[in-house]
């Protein structure tokens, strides 16, 4: 070990620095070794007491090693054991020493005590040094066949560390054959489940390449093995009562009654005291009747009390990670806890994390019997001192309104929060209202009664003003003063920092420019005016857009700007109902913790490709030696993120929308993408007409610039030797964004001639797009590419997942240079879509 | 009493298919209904190799972030500047997430509890139950706590030795294998004064008994099959905690008790206990120690069981829905201008037939409230350094309703408080359970003398809530 002591606090006495006190100790170690002396045993342990604590607060002491190693004949048991602690702790970087105490770690094993039997073998088969395994086969057979079952289950796990250092070893010596004999013949329960979990450990890792292997895990989920545990259950100890069930977990009994069976009698694992029992038998209760939804149900009512009781009765760190549990259940079924509303009430001093599982549980559980007890609870926390929960308390109160009918009762709650006059809650108010509004056109009046009277000087939060601004010209005929609230907004436009808001503000004063024309035309000129000063690009742009429709046609621009819109019907949610079914697969697991299912955090593939070194790397890769598991970590991702991807092309949309050439009137279809096209194509029709009338009604003076065509893009030229190292390409990838996601084709062709992934690779090349790794088996493969521009040393990096049998190819690309990524989209997707046909 | 004859077991769940009488699993002598693995690549391609060899690492750190212990766990060893990384993360995190048990660090997933200002840290790199981590922290908290005696900073670390012969036994290879803390003692004796007196006259300790545990082979692996008291006794406790909200409105929106009952055992042999209530039915639901035998409760709601020596919770239990509190809170504030005037009102709602004591109403003043001043006609009134205004007004006197009263003064500018504080009751009610459960009888099986037996009830305020 021994990186320094993270201590902050100034060393104390116990606490050594320096290297005298350590050679120190050495000396009076080196003078106790050999003596006989009445006493020695009380100084040695002292001097233990003193080496053990330098390596616990983080002290290098692996130089009195060989000292230790020569005190440690003894008979006093506590001294042996703060020598094993010790032995443990560097053996493993001290190899050569070890061989030191392979001697008396031996000689223990033969101890009559069955206690100090025991622990010499634990910390014989903790010593982990590869070179040593010879040492572990005699003492661990022995102690597999001890007397004792304390070394029985020392040396059961003993076995598993063995197999971790050397399989060979552990295999050769058929230990796992004398395991399976432990675990269905011996009377003590703890070597059974130690037998057990380490012949899981060990068929599970050897499955993959040995077919014995595969048959000897699968015989432990055999019916007579289940049955066999299942029926001594109770003899388990609580710990390994979990593994069991887990383990039941994974057996699928051929029929119901088979599976009632299995219920009845795990039926009171439910009231154990162990909160990690109850869950791991509610998960089996679960998947056992997963075919059967009628019993399903019946199981969530059945569980119910033990998640609540497990809730009320462990600590705030047990409560929470049951609560999670519940979380998950009451989402998947909220009217069966329609009625336990009253428990998911939060409690003063809960934190906030508590708290807020319980107000998505409680706006989940509302329906029409619970609801106004339910929102009345929601209101008293808005006048909680606690400001998040306050908040999420409102938007609690609003998902529950947008679930009802009663427009009234929520229009009192509404007026209820403005009352308060608390920044925050007229804030959360106002965006629930909005959608509110969204969802229920027909409460306009009402809702805009309640709201008509907010000054927006009082609001400050962006997305409360957004929100506020989209009421003002959505409704701006049924607002007195909308106009002129507009135009106090767009008086203050300089002060307001998020762009949000100002893309927002012209939006609005679009919309009620055509309810109100007479009263907004100033303020609507004032504010493209501004919108086409404003420095940021996507304010700049929709000002320009706005600008031009007018001038285009006022009757379309009215249309594109107040279409006739359809209520929302339904928002989207955030977790796609797959991911939910997902996490729900892997209940009673951190998944549930999380609220992700796992891939998505123990598989690091799915966050980009930071593991490029499982790729083989290079130019020429050799698709035979890939890893079987690539193929499934690239099935994963392509089966799994899609509604990650959807967002990430959506924000890219946007991305290369905006920052296409703001003011290029030749914009090519290259340079802007499918979506925008047809709007930006009224393009050269105004360009047309004389733009002196409509600057002359909203009084602008464009600047020149604005109609100036500019260059089109230049033809993109790639380097034909292009270099940059994987470690380069990995840090890239990690910092930049991802420009352009889309889906290309290849050719069936081009299917045709990818026998190899080589194939590609040249094909390519020829392109001047060279890879960087590769890999994948038919029909998934995925590469990295990446080129550079042949004039300055911009990068473009691409992921590229190919489809064979679909002929499809999902592209990533990142860039240096944002602005030249279309060209390059377009280059990559040719030089794809031309393989195979040479 | 017919019902009693009746299995319980039915009576709870009548409709629920997979409700039998017990029995044990029949392997049918077929073969060819013996193998039907799920087949896991199909349902579940994440399935990980099985959860054994999970915690990897276990840390103990100070209040100032210090690692006092490190325990690695598997061949796997995880470097202890992970320590470091969640200090960082545990005093950057924004108030809202401070404390979440359950973290994940750029290179493992951290489990924590802190427990007397010492968390417990470990680390895995697997999926696993979340609630065998968290499960076995506690318990490792607890079973320190209980052999030494408490738990802070110098008695970890005076004790570093003992703390990891203890590790050593509870977890081995990431697997927890016992915490049952009968058994510990019996493999490690803990650290007493008269071991410690011992080892000054004779310079002859060793803290380790020299017999292995018999109970880790017999059937009652909770409890040492020698085992002699000179006095033989055993105390019955119900322990009761009352968790209730009261809202703004003096509504009594949630009333429940959680409820233990906790035995403290010293008998000889292996004796042989029954324990049944008068009421038992009151109880909504209820977790047992493993020594309860299931079958007597079913059919017959009476808990039969071999103890434990010493100390531990035989069952615990939930009572909902009571209809009444013991004690009223009537909190009243009205602002104006700029103060606001506070006045409290505690008093017997529904006497409870035993003396109500130590009752301390507290309550956070707003970050808006600048200056109190508070006093009561009876008790202490005092604000703490972190705004909490402490009323302690000990035992509830008969002849006057106790009453708080004072002005709060809100900041520059302020009209109203806006902000309604909620306020928190403590009180003790010592001989009453509650919720009403009553012990019937305890019986005292296969004892070679006769033992004493003693019962006591008490009700504490859990959760006491009243919103202002």
């Amino acid at each position: 070990m021994a990186p320094p002591a993270q201590s902050q606090r100034s060393p104390s006495p116990s606490q050594p620095s320096g290297k005298g006190e350590v050679s120190d100790l050495k000396m009076q170690l080196r003078q106790l070794a050999g003596s006989r002396a009445p006493g020695t045993d009380d100084s040695k342990r002292d001097l233990f007491k003193k080496v053990i604590s330098y390596m616990t607060v983080g002290i290098d002491v692996s130089s009195v090693f060989s000292e230790m190693v020569m005190c440690s004949a003894t008979s006093d048991i506590v001294l042996k054991k703060m020598c094993y602690l010790y032995v443990g702790n560097y053996a493993k970087y001290n190899p050569d020493l070890a061989l030191l105490t392979i001697n008396f770690l031996q000689r223990d094993c033969k101890d009559e005590d069955p206690m100090i039997r025991g622990l010499a073998l634990r910390s014989l088969c903790s010593l982990r040094v590869p070179n040593l395994v010879e040492y572990l086969v005699g003492p661990l057979g022995a102690g597999l066949k001890d007397g004792n079952s304390y070394v029985r289950m020392v040396a059961s796990v003993g076995v598993l560390k063995l197999y971790h250092i050397s399989p060979s070893t552990c295999l050769d010596a058929d230990f796992p054959a004398l395991l399976k004999h432990l675990m269905l013949n011996d009377p003590d329960a703890q070597v059974v489940a130690n037998c057990l979990s380490a012949l899981q450990e060990i068929w599970g890792l050897e499955a993959s390449s040995s077919e014995e292997a595969v048959r000897e895990r699968e015989a432990l989920i055999s019916k007579p093995i289940i049955y066999f545990l299942l029926n001594r259950i109770k003899e388990f100890s609580e710990w390994a009562q979990c593994t069991i069930l887990e383990l039941v977990s994974k057996y699928a009994p051929p029929d119901s009654n088979e599976i009632f069976d299995i219920m009845n009698l795990l039926e009171d694992r439910l009231q154990h005291a162990n909160g990690a029992v109850v869950l791991a038998t509610i998960k089996l209760f679960l998947q056992l009747t997963l075919s059967m939804t009628d019993v399903h149900q019946q199981v969530y009512e059945r569980i119910k009390a033990p998640l609540l009781t497990l809730v009320s009765s462990g600590s705030p760190e047990q409560s929470y990670a049951v609560l999670s549990h519940l979380h998950l259940l009451v989402m998947r079924a909220p009217m069966l806890f329609a009625s336990d509303y009253k428990h998911l009430y939060c409690q003063y001093n809960e934190p906030f994390y508590v708290k807020k599982l319980k107000l998505e549980m409680l706006t989940a559980v509302a329906n029409e019997s619970n609801t106004y007890e339910i929102v009345t609870e929601l209101c008293e926390y808005a006048a909680n001192v606690d400001i998040p929960i306050a908040r999420e308390s409102i938007r609690a109160v609003g998902k529950i309104a947008l679930q009802q009918y009663d427009v009234n009762a929520i229009v009192d709650r509404l007026l209820q929060f403005l009352e308060m006059e608390k920044d925050y809650v007229t804030a959360e108010t106002l965006v629930l209202v909005k959608d509110l509004l969204r969802k229920y056109p027909q409460w306009s009046h009402d809702c805009i009664a309640v709201i008509g009277n907010i000054s927006s000087n009082n609001v400050q939060e962006p997305k409360a003003k957004a929100a506020l601004i989209w009421m003002l010209g959505e409704y701006a005929q049924d607002m007195q003063d909308a106009p002129y609230a507009l135009e106090g907004l767009i008086d203050d436009w300089e002060d307001e920092i998020s762009p949000e808001v100002r893309l927002h503000l012209l939006t609005a004063v679009m919309k009620c420019f055509f309810r109100r024309p007479p009263e907004t035309q100033k303020a609507l000129g004032a504010a493209l005016a501004a919108g086409l000063a404003d420095m940021h690009q996507d304010v700049h742009d929709r000002a320009l857009f706005y600008y031009r429709l007018l001038q285009h046609n006022v009757s379309v621009a009215n249309s594109v700007v107040n279409p006739i819109k359809q209520a929302v019907s339904v928002f989207a949610d955030t977790q796609s109902s797959e991911i939910k079914d997902r996490i729900f697969d892997e209940f009673n697991s951190l998944s549930v913790l999380y609220q992700k299912p796992s891939y998505m955090f123990t598989d690091k593939e799915h966050q980009g490709p930071e593991d490029l070194g499982n790729l083989s790397i290079g130019a020429e890769p050799a698709d035979d030696i890939l890893p079987a598991q690539r193929v499934e970590a690239n099935d994963k991702d392509l089966l799994l993120s899609t509604t990650e991807k959807e967002e990430s092309r959506a924000h890219v949309n946007n991305d290369s929308a905006y920052n296409a050439p703001a003011f290029d009137n030749s914009l090519s279809q290259l340079s802007v993408p499918q979506t925008q096209g047809d709007l930006v194509s009224l393009g050269p029709t105004y360009t047309q007409q004389p733009s002196s009338t409509i600057d002359d009604i909203f009084g602008l003076g464009l600047p020149v610039t604005a109609s100036a065509p500019s260059p089109a893009p230049p033809l993109l030229k790639l380097k034909t030797k292009p270099v940059l190292d994987p470690t380069a390409f990995q840090q890239k990838w990690r910092q930049l964004p991802v420009s352009v996601s889309q889906e290309g084709s290849i050719t069936p062709q081009g299917v045709a001639a990818m026998t190899t992934p080589q194939a590609l690779l040249r094909h390519m090349q020829a392109h001047d797009i060279h890879c960087i790794a590769s890999g994948g088996k038919s029909p998934n493969f995925k590469f990295f590419f990446f080129a550079q521009k042949a004039d300055d040393p911009s990068n473009f990096l691409v992921e590229c997942i190919i489809n064979s049998s679909t002929c499809t190819a999902q592209l990533k690309i990142k860039a240096d240079d944002q602005t030249a990524t279309q060209a390059f989209v377009t280059l990559f997707q040719s030089a794809l879509s031309n393989f195979g046909m040479a | 009493m017919s019902r009693l004859h009746q299995n319980y077991r039915f009576l709870l769940y009548p409709l629920y298919p997979w409700l039998q009488h017990p029995k044990l699993l029949q392997v049918d002598s077929e073969r060819s209904t013996l193998l039907s693995p799920r087949n896991l690549q199909e349902s579940n391609p994440n399935s990980f190799t099985d959860p054994i060899d999970m915690l990897q690492c276990i840390f103990l750190l100070s209040d100032s972030g210090e690692v006092m212990l490190e325990k690695q766990l598997t061949g796997h060893r995880v470097d202890r500047s992970i320590c470091a990384w969640f200090w960082e993360q545990s005093i950057s995190q924004p108030d809202s997430f401070k404390g979440l048990p359950v973290i994940a660090s750029p290179t493992h997933y951290l489990f924590h509890i802190v427990r007397e200002g010492i968390t417990f840290l470990a680390c895995t790199q697997v999926e696993m139950p979340p609630l065998m981590g968290i499960e076995f922290l506690c318990r490792v908290a607890d079973v320190l706590s209980d052999y030494l005696g408490g738990l802070n900073e110098d008695v970890i670390k005076d004790n570093f030795v003992i703390v990891y012969e203890l590790l050593d036994e509870m977890i081995d290879n990431g697997f927890p294998l016992t915490t049952e803390p009968n058994i510990l003692r019996d493999m490690i004796s803990p650290p007493n004064i008269v071991s410690k007196m011992l080892s000054v006259v004779t310079g002859n300790t060793s803290n380790v008994s020299d017999t292995l545990p018999g109970a880790t082979s017999s059937c009652v692996p909770w409890r040492t099959t020698q085992l002699k008291h000179s006095n033989n006794d055993v105390y019955v406790n119900l322990i009761e905690e009352i968790d209730t909200i009261i809202n703004s409105d003096g509504v009594l929106v949630k009333c429940e008790i959680f409820g233990l009952v906790e035995v403290n055992s010293h008998l000889s042999g292996i004796p042989d206990l029954t324990l049944s209530f008068a009421n038992p039915s009151i109880m909504n639901d209820v977790q047992f120690h493993p020594c309860v035998r299931f079958r007597p409760w079913e059919s017959e709601q009476i808990l039969s069981f071999v103890p434990p020596d010493g100390l531990f919770k035989l069952m615990s239990y939930r009572v909902k829905k009571l209809r009444n509190c013991p004690i009223y809170v009537k909190p009243q504030l009205s602002s104006d201008s700029g103060t606001c005037r506070v006045n409290v009102m505690v008093g017997i709602r529904n006497d409870p037939g035993k003396a109500i004591d130590s009752v301390v109403v507290q309550f956070q003043l707003p970050p808006c409230v600048t200056s109190a001043n508070l006093t009561a006609n009876h008790g202490t009134v005092n604000i703490l350094a972190d705004k909490t205004c402490s009323w302690s007004i000990g035992r509830i006197p008969k002849d006057k309703a106790p009453q708080m009263s004072g002005t709060l003064v809100l900041e520059e500018g302020l009209e109203q408080l806006q902000v309604r504080p909620t306020f928190q009751v403590g009180f003790k009610i010592m001989g009453v359970a509650l919720s009403g459960l009553k012990i019937g009888k305890l019986d005292l099986k296969n004892l070679p003398t006769p033992a004493h037996k003693g019962f006591r009830a008490q009700t504490e305020a859990g959760f006491y809530e009243v919103r202002s």
